[in-house]
């Protein structure tokens, strides 16, 4: 048994070893010579020769020796395995608990750490993704958001800029796609015909476009986005070539892109600019100010991001000073590059790290517990591990039993925790879809294994440093005293220690899970400003080619209205172009105000335009401030509109003063529009979004094309979908209904990242609680089991029930009290450092970082949990008989 | 061994031998061969060495470090339960294989022609 302690011979030592072997060797021979009457001189000499080659005799002594140990080593590893699974086995209970400990924390961290990988990690998958940018043109005068850029602007970009090779444009929108079994509602790409070259992104069938393939008067054609081509085009792969028709005119599919994500929206196809006929308006082509597209750029080899930002604002401030009347000093313009990269994962980015830490967390805990489960069971095998230190055993032998154990715990646990996290992979990937489009990138690869691994090994690392902390006495000294003494009084303070560490990680956890959940109340609760009940929703899409003029679409349009409205169970009937909490906003550059036509009163800024038909507010029960909304005899030719209140407040004098005044969006060629009515704000953009000025036109001066239908009924869901489908069908059997969604539905969909973040911290954080619960009710336990004999005693001597249930509740609390004090310190700071993070991330909401609500919540509850853990085992502690306790011993 | 006309594992079974009454170091084994083997063996001295690790790699020697009697520190060989078991099976085999080749070399019966 002893020869396996050599390890410390592997190196310098091994050589010296043999060396003095030999030496003493020679020395003895030598001796043996002389005594033997040769000369003193010549005796060394004599005993070399005898001997042969020194060296070489030592180098394959030492080579014999190394291979020896290595075999040792691996001998010993198997003979620790099979020794560590041998004591698992004969304690399955303990194996169990600690094995499903591991699996949780490691299974979380695990499955966030693949989000992470995926969506942080991972390069972009578009060629030299690291050297894209997205371009911003922010404005003061909007808050600091993101204006984007008109097409005069993204052609001066595109030949003045000297850091960016090169430059493209991009907007989406919603089309009819025809000449399919069936029409088809296509999201849009609308992009410079260098979009894809640009990302560097390869058709898996075709081509992308070709250079002028944007420019006025081209053949119109299409690149299908993978998703499209699997669904609608059943992969079909003689695709190329097919013709489809779109917005009047025929199409040619060119090509099939492979699974990118889509950026800024999912889009089902893509067109070159020319092709579409709002972009290709005179009234947008020609207006500096009408802004409304996305640019993205390449970085030229060579330069760098700050560059690209200087070269950005030389070639904006020669614009500012060519075109003053567009780049007015209120609105504080400024064009500005940020990496695609970033772009595409900012809003996921502090969500993921905030569960990254709350698992980090979570594994701490564990670690923690398991630990002192492992202190716990170290002293019930005191015995063991003293034979076999008597037996020879070294300290470093017993650890790296130790170590054997837990690695085989850890290496389980993490096996059982991977599966958890393969098994919660769906889920979280749905989480992350509402905040990135790197979404579909997340998988379990090489990196996400290792990840796991890696953590498996710390965690055994750290489950068995930690009890061997205490070991500083040799373990034999502890037999002969009887298993007390010194040690055990380490491993107490030690375990003390660990439930300290314990509550006050706890207590950052759920600090972080009550502002979640704090946040999360508080978004249930904002009024968004209209009557979400009983109203279902459906989209609606007229087919572009059988109802081609407003008139038409009106009509259609008026004859559902009818056809609804005398359905039993219908209250109201109303249309819009954009439902609240769910569509992209639709955005309009270009606000002026009659009567301030200078550049003080030229608002060059977005207002968000919608079409709404007359009983909309009222069906939304959103609230009439002042003047009317929109009625029946408002006809085709109605020049009017309805603004929100903040509209009001903002650009047109309050509430009170906004009637009468007439207003312009998208330039000089448009109709100046005579402001009815004033409805108070809805909040359009989610319910923790902030509002934004808002202009409402009637639906008869439009003739919307893609509309929303609503109805408000007293039937439920399931009816109301039906009725809407029959009646829609009745109308035109070849008209596409599509998303019909209770507007309930709506508000809680809009709601389900911060419920995702929330019940996610949340889950880590109970856990957490359990864990430690489990933890302090354990060590008071203990505490109860080593004092049985002075509990005893005490009661012998007369002490109540009452002081002995308060005894042991005080030992318990103290460890609480400590942590707790700790782990308010620690959320104190944690919260101080994140607060900028946490401010513009979105995470939270109408609650501050370091909420005194949540603070003191969090330390009642953890309070009261380290109450109920330490009661069990303190009951105990009072039912103690004292003649059985004194007898025992 | 190397160079010797006898058979590989002589110079193992010989220091089997020697330590088989009790620990020695191994200038002990080394002269305990010497002056047992009347020299017979004839090979550099320095090649006990590497057959005594190989030994102790086998299992058949133990080794620890300890203090001759005139106080210098010698490494000393302690023979195993495996080692005794080899050892026995050692002497077997060569008692039996040295008196069959004697037996066939001090025989007076002719091969058998044919």
């Amino acid at each position: 048994m002893k020869r396996r302690f050599h390890l410390s011979l592997g190196g310098l030592g091994l050589r010296r070893d043999v060396d003095r072997e030999l030496e003493f060797y020679l020395d003895m021979r030598t001796q043996e010579l002389i005594d033997q009457g040769t000369p003193p001189a010549m005796a060394r000499r004599a005993a070399e020769e005898a001997f042969g080659n020194r060296r070489a005799v030592a180098a394959r002594c030492r080579a014999i020796r190394r291979s020896r140990f290595r075999w040792d080593m691996l001998r010993g590893l198997g003979q620790d395995v099979r020794f560590a699974l041998r004591g698992l086995r004969r304690s399955p209970g303990f194996a169990g608990v600690i094995i499903v400990t591991l699996a949780l924390g490691i299974g979380a961290n695990t499955a966030i750490f693949s989000l992470i990988n995926g969506v942080l990690l991972q390069p972009l998958p578009y060629a030299r993704g690291g050297d894209l940018v997205r371009l911003h043109q922010p404005s003061t005068a909007a808050g600091g958001t993101n204006v984007n850029f008109s097409p005069q602007e993204v052609a001066d970009y595109a030949d003045q800029s000297r850091a960016l090779s090169a430059v493209v444009e991009y907007h989406s929108m919603p089309f009819i796609l025809l000449g399919l079994d069936e029409p088809q509602r296509v999201q849009t790409g609308v992009v410079s015909a260098g979009f894809f070259d640009l990302l560097g992104v390869e058709p898996v069938l075709g081509r992308t476009f070709l250079p002028g393939e944007d420019q006025p008067g081209a053949e119109p054609v299409l690149v299908l986005s993978h998703h499209t081509w699997l669904e609608v085009f059943g992969a079909d792969g003689e695709v190329i070539g097919r013709k489809v028709e779109m917005n009047d005119r025929m199409h040619v599919v060119v090509g099939v892109l492979p699974e990118i994500p889509h950026h800024p929206d999912r889009n089902d196809v893509y067109m070159p600019v020319a092709a579409c006929p709002f972009r290709s308006s005179a009234s947008w082509d020609d207006n500096r100010g009408a802004r409304g597209l996305t640019v993205f750029g390449r970085i030229d080899a060579g330069h760098s991001l700050e560059q690209v930002r200087a070269d950005l604002a030389t070639v904006a401030g020669r614009m500012h000073e060519q075109f003053t009347e567009h780049y007015a000093d209120r609105l504080g313009l400024t064009t500005t590059a940020v990496p695609l990269r970033d772009e595409l994962v900012q809003r996921a980015r502090p969500s993921l790290y905030v569960l990254l830490g709350a698992a980090g967390f979570l594994l701490l805990i564990v670690c923690a517990n398991v630990a002192n489960l492992t202190l716990a069971r170290l002293v019930t095998r005191e015995r063991e591990l003293a034979i076999r230190a008597t037996l020879g055993a070294g300290r470093g032998r017993l650890f790296r039993q130790l170590l054997t154990e837990s690695l085989v715990l850890a290496l389980v646990g993490g096996g059982v925790g991977l599966a958890l996290a393969y098994g919660g992979l769906d889920l979280l990937v749905a989480f992350v879809e509402r905040l990135t489009a790197r979404a579909a990138e997340v998988r379990i690869d090489r990196m996400v294994l290792g990840f796991t691994l890696a953590l498996s090994l710390g965690t055994a690392l750290a489950i068995s440093l930690l009890p061997a902390l205490p070991a500083r006495v040799s373990l034999a000294n502890e037999l002969r005293e009887g298993g007390g003494g010194a040690i055990a009084g380490g491993r107490h303070r030690l375990r003390s220690m660990l439930i300290v560490s314990q509550v006050a990680v706890s207590f950052v956890l759920l600090v972080g899970a009550g502002l979640m959940l704090r946040t999360f109340v508080n978004l249930i609760r904002v009024d968004p400003g209209f009557d979400a009940e009983q109203v279902m929703t459906a989209r609606l899409d007229l087919d572009w080619h059988e109802y081609r003029d407003p008139e038409s679409r009106n009509g259609f349009a008026a004859t559902l209205e009818e056809e609804l409205r005398a359905a039993p169970g219908i209250q109201s009937v109303a249309f819009t172009s954009s439902l609240p909490l769910n569509a992209q906003p639709w955005r309009q550059f270009a606000l002026s105000i009659e009567g301030a036509e200078d550049p003080e009163g030229l608002v060059d800024l977005q207002v968000d335009l919608r079409v709404v038909s007359q009983d909309y507010f009222d069906l939304l029960e959103i609230p009439i401030m002042r003047g009317r909304p929109f009625q029946k005899h408002d006809g085709r030719e109605a020049r009017i509109a309805v603004v929100n209140a903040l509209m009001a407040e903002r650009f047109l004098g309050g509430v009170k003063g906004a009637s009468g005044k007439r207003i312009r969006i998208g330039g000089a060629a448009r109709d100046w529009l005579t402001i009815v009515g004033v409805v108070d704000n809805v909040r359009h953009d989610g319910l923790g979004a902030s509002i934004h000025p808002a202009v409402y036109v009637p639906q008869q001066a439009m003739g919307m094309r893609d509309m929303r239908v609503l109805v408000r009924s007293t039937l439920d869901e399931a009816n109301t979908a039906a009725l809407l489908r029959r009646t829609v069908a009745g109308l035109d059997g070849t008209q596409p209904l599509s998303d019909i969604r209770s507007m309930t539905t709506i508000r809680r969909e809009s709601l389900a990242s911060p419920r995702a973040t929330t019940l996610l911290i949340g889950g880590f954080a109970l856990l957490a609680l359990v864990v430690t619960a489990a933890g302090i009710g354990g060590v008071i336990a203990y505490t109860v089991n080593q004092r049985t004999r002075e509990i005893g005693i005490r009661m012998a001597l007369g002490a109540d029930r009452e002081s002995v249930l308060l005894m042991v509740l005080r030992r318990g609390l103290r460890e609480a009290g400590y942590g707790l004090l700790l782990g308010l310190a620690g959320a104190i700071i944690l919260t101080r450092v994140l607060e900028g993070m946490l401010a513009g991330s979105g995470l939270l909401f109408g609650v501050g970082a370091t909420d005194i609500v949540t603070f003191v919540a969090v330390s009642c509850v953890l309070l009261g949990v380290a109450i109920a853990a330490c009661v069990g085992p303190a009951r105990r502690a009072t039912s103690i008989d004292p003649l059985h306790a004194l007898r025992s011993e | 061994m190397a160079g010797s006309d006898l058979y590989m594992g002589t110079l193992d079974t010989l220091i089997l031998k020697a330590v088989s009454w009790g620990p020695l170091h191994g200038y002990a084994i080394g002269r305990w061969i010497r002056q047992n083997t009347d020299g017979v063996l004839q090979v550099k001295e320095g090649a006990l060495y590497p057959a005594l690790h190989r030994l102790e790699k086998k299992g058949w020697l133990d080794e620890h470090w300890g203090t001759t009697n005139t106080g210098r520190e010698a490494k000393y060989y302690t023979l195993t339960l495996g080692g005794r078991e080899r050892l026995t099976s050692e002497i077997l085999r060569w008692t039996e294989y040295t008196s069959a080749v004697s037996a066939a070399l001090n025989t007076a019966t002719a091969p058998v022609k044919g």
